[in-house]
């Protein structure tokens, strides 16, 4: 019970800081300013539409726009700390404004998320048992409760499907080792065991 | 100075059947820390280890060095053109290479003749080089690689590989993208995105105090330093490279006769290329999950009048020697977390037509081909260890007028006995990077061929396998 009270206070909280953030939708400059910078700057790695074809690199597309937002900002303001945030992400968005954030939050959301083309290992079948269910005997809560029956995300916690298995696993491990210091996913990392997070990484990434 | 400029000099020597004045300036490969701190981006974003980039640096490079994520000094006007961008602090960079060098068997000693010794084995450099840079952004879509080198074997300080850029990005209807720019540069191929071309590619950096072979090609450093080249570009959906432009003799140190000033070149320079050298270059590159191949084709047409270099000043008209250079080149990575894999591979074919060293006699031949073909697999663990083998050869027409042989009395060494310029060999490379910007290197070089022979090439008792040599290095930037 303590753990699901932990988890809606932090929904809560990601949710008041999404809401405000996007109170005004980008107008047509924004958005155009955004594609642009998304196509010829973020594009080289996460791919012109957010559909990056290699795992080191997120994919973005159709990611929600409030989450999207909320990890922009933690890379400005130097607060996501695992090690790719620090080597890459500090510095570009570390001269982001609120509006170019939020522009580039809603073209990423706008966008339509490609199958991935792996997934589907033979670990699937166990990550779906985990994302849906969770791991009772550990204590690890069912994934779909905050990422959504379909892993398309829910409020302000991101979309999983279709997302690279290689970073979801190297997430978990950083939310694990705190290097990712989100208390919601530490408590749930520090309590899979790495053949889980391979099945439930597998199963994500094959997701539509 | 590394051993392949040092054979194209002295290929480029015996065509003019005299030294040849301000070629040969060292092809020398570098990263910047001024870019990361004006991108705020690791090293590892651009680079696998330095030098050689990653996709984001090839496409960094292409758009100008001009990405910046750094507050800066703007001036626009009330349409909100750009006046003005500068970074608060400039893209300033320092870097050194502190060496030394054994060769296997000593090399003879000039300075006694008649009772020749041998000159001391084991050279240190210190530095063997030492580069300032101006690497960076100076306006919203112009950037520079300016380097300034002081070299312990000229001892001077002189203009080193630079790269001036305008460049800007279109975004197409499809979400594609459109990458269009000039480069303004002083070494063909210095402007090039990919290791695999000679100006970025393997050895990132080599002895100046061993032998190098005779033959080398044109376009692989012979007038670097020497010539300002534009070049027009496109690359498209960061994939399909295309490139033309020409390259025309800027000689550094050199004067007119006449009026004492740093031009027009006339018949007392050396080596002046004929109008302009047209220069192209074809590249595609596919990215996929952790892997990116890239294969290509370039080349290089140098018309060049001998001048002085025919042996007494000569009037910039007349017989000219033609180097005609088409490439073929590859490059593979593999970019993971804990391992990383690069092979990189350029095959040059080199047509020369040598009317005016043919009529001169510095030449056996009217025409004579070259062929150059490196191959190199690199591998890093963390990119803190790791290796490169490289194995390289060169084969040609044999002349004994562009290759000779040893006169009599004379040491060899740098001549060869059969006319021939064949050299083949390995290089094998072990680094140790304590930090990203640092580099620790032991480098050795195995000659199985020197221009023509693996045994006495030079008729005077020296075997390929004596010019063998052990590099060490320390390496770094700031």
């Amino acid at each position: 019970m303590a753990r699901l009270t932990l988890c809606f206070a932090g929904a809560a909280i990601l949710i008041a800081t999404g809401s405000a953030a996007l109170a005004d939708e980008p107008d047509a400059t924004a958005r155009a300013a955004a594609q642009h910078l998304a196509v010829t700057v973020c594009g080289t790695c996460h791919g012109p539409t957010g559909n990056s074809t290699q795992p080191k690199y997120p994919r973005l597309a159709a990611q929600n726009a409030n989450y999207l937002a909320a990890q922009l900002k933690a890379f400005r303001s130097q607060t996501r700390g695992d090690p790719d945030a620090i080597g890459y992400m500090w510095g570009m968005a570390s001269q982001l404004d609120d509006a170019t954030i939020e522009a580039l939050a809603a073209y990423y959301a706008a966008q339509k998320a490609e199958p991935s083309a792996r997934g589907g290992s033979t670990a699937a079948s166990r990550g779906r048992e985990v994302y849906e269910h969770g791991v009772a005997a550990q204590g690890v809560p069912a994934c779909s409760s905050c990422h959504g029956p379909d892993a398309h995300g829910l409020q302000d916690f991101p979309r999983l499907a279709g997302q690279h298995g290689q970073y979801v696993l190297k997430q978990l491990a950083s939310f694990q080792s705190n290097m990712r210091n989100v208390a919601i996913m530490h408590g749930v990392a520090q309590r899979l065991n790495l053949d889980d997070m391979d099945a439930v990484a597998a199963f994500l990434e094959a997701q539509p | 100075m590394s051993a392949k400029s040092l054979s194209v000099l002295g290929r480029l020597a015996a065509i003019a059947a005299c030294t040849v004045a301000g070629l040969g300036a060292a092809p020398s490969a570098f990263a910047v820390p001024s870019f990361a701190r004006q991108t705020g981006l690791a090293c590892e974003a651009c680079h696998t280890v330095f030098p050689e980039l990653t996709h984001f640096g090839r496409v960094f490079k292409a758009n100008g060095y001009t990405l910046t994520n750094t507050k800066q000094v703007r001036d626009v006007t009330g349409k909100k053109e750009e006046l003005l961008e500068l970074a608060q602090f400039p893209p300033l960079s320092i870097m050194a290479q502190i060496s030394y060098t054994q060769m296997k068997t000593p090399v003879p000693d000039l300075s006694s003749v008649g009772a020749p010794g041998v000159a001391q084995n084991g050279s240190a450099g210190f530095p063997q080089q030492f580069s300032f840079f101006y690497a960076g952004k100076i306006a919203p879509n112009f950037g520079a690689m300016f380097q300034l080198t002081y070299a312990n074997d000229g001892g001077t300080i002189g203009i080193d590989n630079s790269d001036l850029r305008f460049a800007d990005e279109i975004v197409l209807p499809d979400n594609g993208s459109l990458t269009y720019g000039l480069s303004l540069n002083n070494n063909p191929t210095v402007q090039d995105l990919w290791n695999s071309t000679p100006a970025w590619g393997f050895p990132f950096a080599g002895s100046n105090a061993n032998v190098g072979p005779l033959a080398g090609t044109a376009i692989a450093g012979a007038f670097a330093q020497n010539v300002a080249g534009l070049t027009g570009y496109i690359y498209w959906n960061e994939s399909l490279y295309a490139e033309v432009g020409g390259y025309r003799s800027a000689q550094q140190g050199v004067t007119n006769q006449l009026t004492g000033g740093a031009g027009p070149l006339d018949g007392t320079a050396s080596n002046v290329i004929q109008g302009l050298a047209p220069y192209w270059r074809l590249a595609y590159e596919h990215n996929w999950d952790r892997h990116s191949l890239e294969v290509g084709l370039y080349g290089l047409d140098l018309k060049v009048l001998p001048g002085s270099a025919s042996g007494a000043p000569t009037p910039l008209n007349g017989p000219f020697n033609q180097f005609n250079d088409v490439a073929e080149d590859l490059q593979y990575q593999f970019i993971g977390d804990q391992h990383l894999l690069s092979v990189e591979a350029t095959h040059i074919h080199e047509s020369m037509t040598l009317n005016a060293a043919f009529a001169s006699g510095a030449s056996a031949n009217p025409s004579n081909t070259l062929t150059t073909t490196e191959v190199a697999a690199t591998y890093y663990y963390r990119r803190k260890f790791g290796g490169t083998l490289q194995y390289f050869s060169t084969t040609g027409t044999t002349d004994a007028g562009l290759y000779p042989g040893t006169p009599a009395g004379a040491p060899g060494v740098v001549t060869s006995a059969n006319g021939s310029p064949d050299t083949r060999g390995w290089i094998a490379e072990v680094n140790y990077l304590p930090w990203l910007n640092v580099k620790v290197s032991a480098q050795y070089t195995w000659y199985g061929k020197f221009n023509g022979s693996s045994s006495n090439y030079d008729d005077v008792g020296r075997n390929a396998s004596d010019n063998n040599t052990l590099y060490l290095l320390l390496w770094f930037a700031y």
